[in-house]
């Protein structure tokens, strides 16, 4: 993993809205990644957050509003095209590809590899040593997340916390300036979590990326984010640091119950 | 860890090393009926990699690989013949591949649109659409009879039994000489399709498989790869059309019919979807097993003699009994494939000769973390 020079460009969500066949998912959000930061998106079931995180994948196309990465528009962009500006994420429910953990770190690397059909049939020198130095990289990305006892194994024998892994380490292979965490430690016990949280901000401070979070563990929340926009039925009805949304009487209605609940979660 | 690479390696070369010996030797020791037998094999082996390239690896079902085929063959034939252009053989060979490519581009647009079940009934339409045009294209294809193939001339030596040759006392005619052509073709068929499946192309079609959401978000450009698995698998198709029509030297409509591209679907669920050496091994069972049951299915009991009919099976229909039984019995007992049985033998031999220290290093059926999971209610 090379270390960026420059601060990643600032993620800018204005004003999106999306519709599904009259159910309004995203309704008029904007919110703003500071560069370097974790940006928590917290909120009940159905808040929208999945739905925010596919439109910032390009997955889902919002009706109104626009997504910016710095200069760059990333709202009528395809998925692949987001993935190359250096915007990765993770799934909710892992998606990952049958094989080793090296072939799902590989295809991490895609977007940042060159060798296309007829170099790779010929086999031909360049094509040959880009695979060789995409395979040293994403061992680096196995060995800074822990898989690096499993680079060989395949995907679908591994732990679901070690799957889950996969996915990180995937989406870091695309050396990115904005990582999308979905749930990174859903189904996670104690230690797993603990290491989850310790990597994010290894690769927070080792790599200087911004990492937009969606999270129900709200002690986790709290200790990794920085700033923490709340959704609720698809309106933002919060946005500040850990400490002021916890204090905020509307999330603590909508969605945090009361602040002892709170306590307990972590 | 390198050193145990290496060695590994060194065997895996042996092997090929012998393999290819045998391969070689072989035209010295066997008659027409084999040698046409291998011809067939390896025509259909590069062909069922084609399609185990799209539809085992990337994951879209075609049932129209036969047209591509097609297109390979009539191809050749058209370009290299009269009427036609008459280009060089070896010039209307490459153009026929080429060609048939092109025909999978053209087609890709549908494919980059339409899934699963619903792309298998649009490549139908193409088996189909190919059949009707073979038919009636005359001037092209030469209608109901077919046409006969030129053979193919390279550098001055003819891959035909126009001209005496004899190596090491062996009279070698078109089969002897095809079996070489055959096998360096299947060679470079075997060579590039490893490659692609290794490398970053191989990846994203496999991504494309598993999952189209997470090959887009990791930066595979989903439509291009759709496409691009079309063309590269109707090349291959187009290959093995060239050399079904050198092997056949006849090329008649009815052969590129619906059947056949069933055929090469079975080939590669037979031999094991995924893998070049799957597809192989699948084109050979389902190439050369009818062949064979057909010409020793008399020395079996129960069977007629050829031409008599007198109520006990003929040796065709018994052939076919026995080929639809293979089939059956390697889907129950195999249902990864031959290739997924020979992996799965290697491995209990393996098992077996490193039994005495039964502790598997390599083995990773044991995360240590799944030790230490307990079951916490998530918050």
């Amino acid at each position: 993993m090379t270390t960026r020079t420059t601060a990643p460009p600032p993620l800018t969500v204005t004003d999106v809205t999306v519709r599904f066949a009259g159910l309004t998912a995203l309704d008029a959000v904007s919110f703003t990644v500071t560069p370097g930061s974790v940006h928590a998106l917290i909120g009940p079931n159905g808040a929208g957050k999945s739905t925010c995180f596919n439109v910032l994948s390009g997955l889902c196309r919002p009706a109104t509003g626009t997504v910016r990465l710095g200069d760059a528009d990333l709202t009528r962009l395809a998925p692949h095209r987001i993935a190359a500006l250096g915007v990765a994420r993770t799934f909710q429910n892992i998606v990952t590809t049958r094989g080793t953990v090296a072939d799902n770190l590989l295809l991490g690397r895609h977007a940042l590899s060159r060798a296309g059909f007829t170099a790779s049939a010929l086999r031909l020198p360049h094509a040959r040593r880009e695979q060789r130095e995409q395979l040293a990289r994403a061992c680096e990305a196995a060995e800074l997340t822990g898989l690096g006892p499993h680079f060989d194994s395949p995907v679908a024998l591994l732990s679901y916390g070690d799957r889950k892994r996969v996915e990180f380490a995937r989406a870091l292979c695309l050396e990115p300036s904005v990582l999308l965490l979905d749930e990174p430690v859903a189904g996670m016990n104690a230690a797993e979590r603990a290491r989850t949280v310790e990597v994010v901000q290894a690769v927070r401070a080792e790599l200087g990326l911004s990492v937009v979070l969606v999270e129900h563990d709200m002690g986790l929340v709290m200790r990794l984010a920085d700033e923490v926009t709340v959704l609720d039925f698809g309106r933002v009805i919060a946005h500040g640091t850990p400490d002021e949304v916890r204090r905020d009487p509307e999330v603590l209605r909508a969605y945090l119950g009361t602040g002892a609940e709170t306590e307990d979660a972590a | 860890m390198s050193e145990r690479l290496s060695r590994a390696r060194a065997v895996r070369l042996g092997w090929t090393f012998a393999a290819v010996t045998v391969l070689c030797a072989l035209p010295f020791y066997l008659d027409a009926f084999w040698l046409r037998i291998g011809l067939f094999s390896m025509a259909a082996a590069v062909g069922a990699v084609g399609l185990g390239l799209l539809t085992g690896t990337a994951g879209q079902l075609s049932l129209g690989h036969a047209f591509f085929l097609a297109v390979g063959a009539y191809g050749y034939v058209w370009l290299a013949g009269e009427p036609g252009p008459g280009l060089p053989t070896a010039v209307a060979a490459v153009l026929a591949v080429l060609l048939a490519g092109a025909a999978g581009g053209l087609f890709s647009p549908v494919a980059g649109r339409v899934r699963g079940i619903y792309l298998g009934v649009a490549t139908l339409a193409l088996v189909f659409l190919g059949h009707h045009v073979l038919l009636t294209a005359d001037s092209v294809t030469g209608g109901f009879n077919g046409r006969s193939v030129p053979p193919l001339e390279v550098g001055g030596f003819s891959f035909s039994s126009d001209s005496d040759l004899t190596l090491l006392g062996v009279p070698f005619g078109a089969e002897e000489r095809l079996w070489y052509l055959g096998l360096a073709l299947f060679a470079v068929t075997w060579f590039t399709a490893c490659g692609l499946l290794r490398g970053r192309p191989g990846r994203a079609l496999v991504a494309l498989r598993d999952s189209e959401t997470a090959a887009a978000v990791m930066g595979v450009d989903v439509s291009r790869y759709r496409s691009a698995a079309f063309v590269v698998s109707s090349m291959y198709a187009g290959l093995a059309g060239v050399m079904l029509a050198l092997a056949f030297r006849r090329v008649v409509p009815d052969y590129f019919g619906l059947v056949l591209s069933v055929d090469y679907l079975a080939m590669i669920v037979i031999g094991g979807l995924g893998s070049v050496a799957g597809a192989t091994a699948g084109a050979v069972f389902v190439t050369a097993l009818p062949l064979l049951m057909t010409r020793y299915a008399d020395q079996l009991p129960l069977v007629a003699a050829p031409g008599t009919t007198d109520g006990a099976v003929g040796p065709t229909e018994a052939a076919r009994y026995l080929y639809g039984a293979a089939i059956v019995l390697t889907l129950l007992f195999a249902p990864d494939g031959l290739h997924g049985l020979v992996r799965r033998l290697r491995a209990r031999l393996r098992h077996r000769l490193t039994a005495p220290p039964p502790a598997d290093t390599a083995s990773p059926s044991q995360p240590p973390t799944s030790a230490v999971r307990a079951k916490e209610p998530t918050p």
